[in-house]
This record gives structure tokens, C-alpha cells and sequence, in this order.
């Protein structure tokens, strides 16, 4: 491998890393730096990374779909069992979870079963599917 | 298990987050449940960029759950910590399906995922066609890459797996992986009109 190669894609790689978690211009994205900012000797890469960070969503399955597999699986693990949900509200738990990933990205879109939905309005669908699965 | 590191740091940090769930679920497959509900959403994500489809997706999922609860037995820890080799496991699984699937319907995805394109309404028509544009661009780069490139960025950029579990999710080692990914980054800037600062591959 080509020494440049080398080095260009460990600047790339560190700022990547400086990114996601949320320092852009921390002193590992500021190695990279060859003037002009973060990885200014690679400024199309440079843009790359910052349309792939910010542009690509995360998807999340519907809850309806996500409560089904648990308890397939769950009949999977146990076949004795009854395998169905003991009611806990486990959804929300996951909500929790996705929000806190969420955090470090506010500005990243999280789409729920195919559609583009904000906090309050997963919140809502959780507890649709919820309700659903208890009557 | 402890590594051993270089300073008391390294050692506190050198551990497998999932290894006792998973030797929970070893010892009892119902615990399986606490692994499943951690990663169902990143096993859907990687199926839904790869097949394009939401149904798709969902029984992609749904297969590679049944195969890792099946198959947890015969599981055992491959990369080094920190991080998860249960997540490195299952999105190899993942990843093996994704091959299967794709030979079973013989097609490529070939289109923009329309459903990631219809961006929810706000006030701010401005910000939301600015919004509109990035999601397409990004869409469309990742979308014209070979399989293994695409891969390797959304495993990047959205599921947010460090170099070295790319690389072991993908057969590669850590080097060859963020040269990979560097060689993708390049042809998406050449597709967005900024390939100037760096040699073709």
C-alpha cells in the first residue's frame, strides 16, 4: 500500500471518529488538518464524510413488527412456554435506548417502520403497539 | 475476561459489553430477549440499506435473529475487546443472509429507497428542501457503490462500528478495512463533483 494512501485514510478515519462522537474539531480531527480545517488536503473526502454523517438516517422496524419477533423468539427459547408478552412495557425501554442514541445526533433523522417520526410521535406509536398487544 | 493492557486504563476499558448477557442467554435462551432488543434496530437498518425494502428487511431480521438464537451455542468470542463480538457475530450473519437473499431474487437494489426521501413536513420549506437534497445525494452516492464499499459506510457512518469491527464483520483486517473506506469515500466525492484532491483506484 501507498504511504500516502496510508496516512490520507488514517486522517479520514480519525476524523470520521471525531465526528460521530460529536468533536469535530477535537485535536484527533485536527491531525488531519493540511490547512484550510479538518483534512483540508482531502477536501472532497472532507465532504464526503460530512454529507454521509449527516445525510444517511437511521431506519427502526415498526414496534408491531419488533413485539412479533420478540415473541417469536421467545417461543424459539422456550418452547414449553406460552410465549407470549408478559406485559411489560418493553417498547418504551427501547424508546429510551434509541432516544439516548439519538442524543448524540439531533439532527440525524430516525425513521420507524419506514416513516420519519420525531420523539413524541415514536413515543406514541410505542405505545399504540402496546396497547395493541394487550388487547 | 480482563486483557491485559499497557496501563491500569486499558484494562479497565478491555472488556466484551455483551459477554455476560451472552453467557446469560448461553445458560438460559430466554435471556437471548436482553441481546435481541439491543440490536434488532441495527440488524434492521444494515438489512433495509442493503435490500431497499421494508418487508424485505423485516424477514431478513427475523432470519437472522432465529439463525444467532439457534446457533448462540456454538458461538464463541472472536475479536478482541473492547466492543461486542456478538455484534460482530450477528451482522456477519446478517451480512451472509443479505448474500442469500439478494442470489434468491437475483436482483440489486437499483433505486433510491423512496420511504427515506419523503421527509416529515415543516414550517421551514427552505431547511426541508436543503434536507431533501442531502438525503438524496447521500442516498444516491452509497446506492452506486460495489457491495462490500457500501457496506463498509453504512456500517460506518450509521451503525457506527469502529474500523476494526468493519473489518471483522467483513473478513478484512483493520488496515485493508479503512482503506477501504477511504477508496469509497473518494468515488462518493467524485460522484458529488469533488474527486480532485485525491488519485483514482
Amino acid at each position: 500500500m501507498h504511504p500516502d494512501t496510508d496516512d490520507a485514510a488514517v486522517q479520514a478515519d480519525a476524523y470520521i471518529d471525531s465526528l460521530l462522537i460529536g468533536h469535530a474539531r477535537s485535536p484527533v480531527a485536527m491531525a488531519g488538518d493540511a490547512g484550510g480545517g479538518p483534512l483540508g488536503g482531502q477536501p472532497g473526502v472532507r465532504d464526503a464524510i460530512r454529507l454521509l454523517e449527516k445525510g444517511l438516517p437511521r431506519f427502526h422496524p415498526s414496534f408491531l413488527f419488533e413485539q412479533w419477533l420478540a415473541d417469536h423468539l421467545r417461543r424459539q427459547a422456550d418452547p414449553g412456554g406460552d410465549g407470549e408478552s408478559s406485559g411489560r412495557i418493553v417498547p418504551i425501554a427501547v424508546i429510551r435506548a434509541q432516544g439516548a442514541a439519538d442524543a448524540r445526533h439531533p439532527d440525524k433523522r430516525l425513521l420507524v417502520g419506514g416513516a420519519i417520526a420525531s420523539g413524541v410521535s415514536i413515543a406514541g406509536a410505542a405505545m399504540f403497539a402496546w396497547r395493541r398487544s394487550r388487547n | 475476561m480482563l486483557r491485559r493492557g499497557k496501563d491500569r486504563a486499558s484494562v479497565l476499558v478491555n472488556f466484551d459489553v455483551d459477554r455476560s448477557a451472552v453467557e446469560a442467554a448461553r445458560r438460559d435462551p430466554r435471556a437471548f430477549e436482553a441481546l435481541y432488543r439491543k440490536y434488532v434496530a441495527q440488524v434492521y437498518n444494515f438489512a433495509l440499506y442493503e435490500l431497499r425494502n421494508p418487508h424485505a428487511a423485516e424477514d431478513l431480521t427475523a432470519q437472522v435473529f432465529t439463525r444467532a438464537l439457534a446457533g448462540l451455542p456454538g458461538f464463541r468470542e472472536q475479536s478482541a475487546p473492547p466492543g461486542s463480538s456478538f455484534r460482530v457475530w450477528l451482522f456477519q450473519i446478517c451480512r451472509n443472509a443479505v448474500s442469500n437473499e439478494r442470489r434468491r431474487a437475483r436482483r440489486h437494489p437499483d433505486s433510491p429507497l423512496d420511504l427515506a426521501l419523503e421527509i416529515a413536513s415543516t414550517d421551514d420549506v427552505q431547511a426541508a428542501a436543503v434536507e431533501r437534497d442531502q438525503l438524496e445525494r447521500a442516498w444516491q452516492a452509497i446506492g452506486q457503490l460495489p457491495d462490500e464499499r457500501r457496506q463498509a459506510l453504512v456500517l460506518r457512518f450509521v451503525e457506527e462500528m469502529s474500523t476494526r469491527e468493519i473489518g471483522e464483520v467483513l473478513g478484512r483486517s483493520e488496515g485493508a478495512t479503512r482503506v477501504l473506506i477511504h477508496r469509497a469515500l473518494q468515488a462518493v466525492a467524485r460522484q458529488l463533483g469533488r474527486g480532485s484532491d485525491a488519485p483514482r483506484h
